[in-house]
């Protein structure tokens, strides 16, 4: 006899501890420390907080430990955390004029007052596998800079001072909180770059990339790329002055786009926008080209291409709702599946008889042409 | 649970979505938009329900989940034993002791009393979404009550198959305004919606809708005059109660093609079946 | 004099929320909050207890001249935390009594777009019976209901009445007399009888 399946939450138990187990493997190796994770693959903690909207590399290292370096799944971890935490205090605009500078490169100009300044960047290694690694070989210490590193202009002023680039104004507008309010399209720029400073990594980079084959092309030219430490600080009532509250690693990209203009504008460059937690170059230069791609409307430009459709872009970008969905197909669907095939069977009865009926009438062929076929249903 | 309020959410949440129901119930069938917020669980997995839960949920409260009309599906073991944790309530199998009953694609078969509240989960609360994906768009339908198009939708099923393909998640009217989704349940369920004697709340977490139904409201199945709504039915009836009147889920039995139909709703097999005391 | 606060801010909003979400779902069904009572008498323990329960710092509420005073407001800033609007109409919350409605002034209403973004009205009543000359019939009213709510509360209800005509858009109300309290929300259909 039939007795419908039971044990659910034992299964979930056990499926927890096997879960635990695979994560830390073969028990003849050394277990990962989160440390190490935060010291040594601080790339995926800087991703991890990204998108995940909290700068705390500690917790991204324990998430992505958590997570057997599954990278949503430790985002998803984090942004879950996030939410929990209470809001104390909001910062005050960050100055990344201000930052101390580890890296920062400008495609647009030769030289530039303060340098170019490569840092630390994959940029030019040769992508030969390093089997020093593999035997544990000791990495040499980086010899320290002639002179520290001093704040620098943002070369986007320069054009700035002359007028060939658009001005970015603050208008004062509170901004919306996308942590806290439902996005209500069309959004303004702002809610833009916060859904796009939290969106997945691999789909901005795609949609950036479709801009410059041809899908909504912005003509960019990577007017700057910086990289360092910035200062966060509060403005404190009492005190009636701001104060710093420590220093957020940040990577930021200015992209310079092809000018607009018209008979009551001088034409001038356009820009994209993008910054990032940590070092996270290609991160930036990924959002800046869709920020710039989203301001098509604005700018009075044809929509041609996906990057340039807000809700869509916008809609589809945060991994942790994509993810939870798409893995949503998982879970039963007994009932609705059920439904469908019931419909079917009947639609093909239907169609069996339709098609006897016929063959008696007149043995005509052509009535079974008749395409019957269900159509797959809106899948919850 | 150590760290965290009662029910999981913090209190300022709680009230944003107690603030939302109340208009939710104000203009019944209406997305109210909210601001949804991560749950420990993945989105599409009942987020949107959950928060309505914790939203609504007291010390008092005996709470009951289903996922596809069971109680002892995974997703329904897991999001129990969510609430058990976190707001240590007393949790029921059993549909007429439950004072808030979580659910995903179903209505009990037990009729629901006065005073009960449902909640469900819902994956896509947009019922025009798949005619047309843009939110402003949609948006502006339903405030110009511009339902044509999902008329022309379903009559379009008729004219292939000569039936309504939407066997699930089928549209619904509510007191003659809203065309509502009433989430994936079968429209076998449908019936049941109209002058439900509970209050039936719905929540969306990643698209960050809820909604809802007040008790005794008119909640009427699109269709079409020479096309009346119809729900499913099944030749078999429960191979485990005899019962002719449930919604019946397949078995695979083996490898031969053999099978046989059961009650989804687990409840009210079990209690047919004079199992449960 | 202090103004009181829920003992238990967690299980005793919750509890008060399930009477508002019941009164709202069952429009004109009557609910007895037990909720603490402001000094003075202005104000019942079921409009104090509901704007403890649903207001804080993401809400705007508008105050009546008639129920606007110093106590009030400290009350309103120690317990609750909103945000005071001048203008009726950016309030999601306003607390006024039938007299102030006769006067002109407009309070949100909500779009065809965005109907929730409108001002839920709580209302101090001097009467509020499950018996009247208010007969109430749509969602949440399996056939038909009464309420009477004295002659005081005309120009409320004219306001009510009128719901029907703009549905979406429209005002919900929340009524209270002391510590009773019952719901009219848009859309509910109102007749007056004899």
């Amino acid at each position: 006899m039939y007795v419908a399946v039971k044990g659910g939450e034992r299964a979930i138990a056990n499926a927890h501890r096997l879960l635990a187990d695979r994560r830390r493997g073969d028990r003849d190796q050394a277990e990962l420390e989160v440390g190490q994770i935060q010291a040594q693959l601080r790339l995926a903690v800087d991703r991890v907080m990204s998108e995940a909207s909290l700068y705390d590399p500690e917790l991204a290292a324990l998430a992505i430990k958590q997570a057997s370096g599954d990278m949503i799944e430790a985002v998803f971890l984090l942004r879950a955390y996030r939410t929990t935490l209470p809001r104390l205090a909001v910062s005050e605009p960050l100055d990344t004029g201000a930052m101390r500078i580890e890296r920062r490169i400008s495609a647009t100009y030769k030289d530039i007052p303060g340098g170019q300044v490569l840092g630390p960047t994959y940029d030019y290694t040769h992508r030969l596998l390093d089997f020093l690694l593999l035997a544990g070989g000791e990495a040499p210490a980086a010899e320290p800079g002639e002179q520290p590193l001093a704040p620098c202009p943002q070369i986007l002023e320069l054009l700035d001072a002359e007028g060939l680039i658009e001005r970015e104004r603050d208008d004062g507008t509170e901004p919306c909180d996308i942590t806290r309010d439902p996005p209500d399209y069309p959004v303004d720029r702002a809610t833009r770059l916060q859904m796009l400073a939290r969106g997945d990594e691999g789909y901005l980079l795609a949609l950036g990339y479709s801009t410059q084959r041809g899908y909504g092309r912005n003509h960019p030219f990577a007017g700057e790329i910086r990289q360092g430490q910035v200062e966060v600080e509060i403005f404190v009532e009492e005190w009636g002055e701001t104060v710093c509250v420590g220093e957020i690693a940040l990577s930021e990209c200015q992209m310079i786009n092809q000018f607009g203009g018209s008979r009551e504008a001088a034409p001038q460059f356009t820009r994209g926008y993008g910054l990032a937690f940590g070092h996270n170059e290609r991160k930036t230069l990924a959002m800046a080209l869709v920020d710039r791609a989203l301001r098509a409307e604005e700018l009075g430009e044809e929509v041609q291409g996906p990057a340039q459709q807000a809700e869509f872009v916008l809609a589809h970008a945060d991994n942790v709702e994509a993810s939870g969905f798409v893995s949503h197909l998982k879970l039963p669907h007994y009932v609705d599946f059920q439904s469908e095939l019931e419909l079917l069977r009947r639609l093909r009865q239907e169609y069996e008889a339709g098609r006897h009926g016929a063959c008696q009438e007149v043995d005509s062929p052509e009535t079974t042409t008749d395409e019957r076929t269900a159509t797959s249903g809106d899948h919850p | 649970m150590n760290g965290y309020n009662f029910a999981y959410l913090d209190e300022q949440t709680k009230r944003m979505i107690r603030r939302a129901l109340l208009k939710a119930v104000a203009i019944p069938g209406y997305q109210v938009p909210f601001g949804g917020r991560e749950m420990p669980m993945p989105y599409g997995w009942g987020t949107g329900g959950m928060q309505l839960t914790a939203a609504i949920l007291g010390a008092d409260d005996v709470l009951k989940v289903i996922d596809q009309g069971a109680d002892d599906t995974t997703n329904a073991v897991s999001i129990r034993a969510f609430f058990e944790r976190v707001a240590g309530i007393e949790t029921t199998t059993v549909t007429p002791a439950a004072s808030v009953i979580q659910t995903r694609h179903r209505i009990p078969e037990t009729p629901l009393e006065p005073g009960q509240i449902l909640v469900f989960q819902v994956p896509i609360p947009e019922p025009l979404r798949f005619i047309e994906p843009s939110e402003q768009e949609t948006r502006l339908m339903h405030a110009l009550e511009e339902y044509g198009v999902m008329h022309v939708k379903l009559y379009e099923d008729i004219a292939r198959h000569g039936h309504i393909a939407t066997t699930y998640a089928y549209p619904v009217k509510v007191d003659g305004r809203y065309v509502m989704d009433p989430s994936p349940i079968p429209k076998f369920d449908n019936p049941k919606l109209d002058m439900s004697p509970a209050l039936l709340l719905f929540g969306a977490g990643r698209e960050k809708r809820l909604y809802a139904i007040p008790p005794y409201t008119h909640v009427e199945s699109l269709d079409f005059e020479d096309h009346p709504f119809e729900i499913q039915r099944w030749e078999a009836r429960c191979a485990l109660c005899g019962s002719a009147e449930s919604f019946l889920d397949e078995v695979i039995t083996d490898d031969a093609g053999g099978r046989m139909f059961v009650c989804s709703d687990t409840d009210y097999c079990l209690t047919r079946r004079g199992e449960l005391s | 004099m202090l103004w009181p606060t829920l003992n238990d801010p967690v299980h005793d909003s919750q509890r008060l929320f399930r009477q508002l979400l019941s009164a709202m779902s069952e429009p004109g069904t009557l609910h007895t909050l037990e909720a603490p009572s402001p000094p003075g008498g202005e104000l019942g323990p079921a409009l104090w207890g509901t704007l403890l329960t649903l207001c804080d710092l993401d809400t705007r509420v508008w105050l009546a001249p008639e129920l606007d005073g110093p106590a009030l407001r400290e009350a309103l800033a120690l317990h609750i935390g909103c945000r005071l609007t001048a203008k009726p109409a950016d309030a999601d919350f306003a607390l006024v009594t039938p007299a102030v409605l006769a006067e002109a002034r407009e309070f949100a209403l909500g779009s065809d777009e965005y109907p929730e973004r409108s001002t839920t009205l709580l209302v101090a009543l001097d009467t509020l019976e499950p018996a009247g000359k208010w007969r109430l019939s749509g969602p949440g009213i399996a056939d038909r209901r009464q309420l009477g709510l004295g002659d005081a509360a005309g120009p409320l209800m004219s306001r009510l009445v009128a719901n029907r005509d703009r549905f979406p858009c429209g005002l919900d109300a929340i009524l209270t007399c002391g510590p009773r309290l019952a719901a009219l929300p848009r859309s509910t259909r109102i007749e007056e009888v004899a």
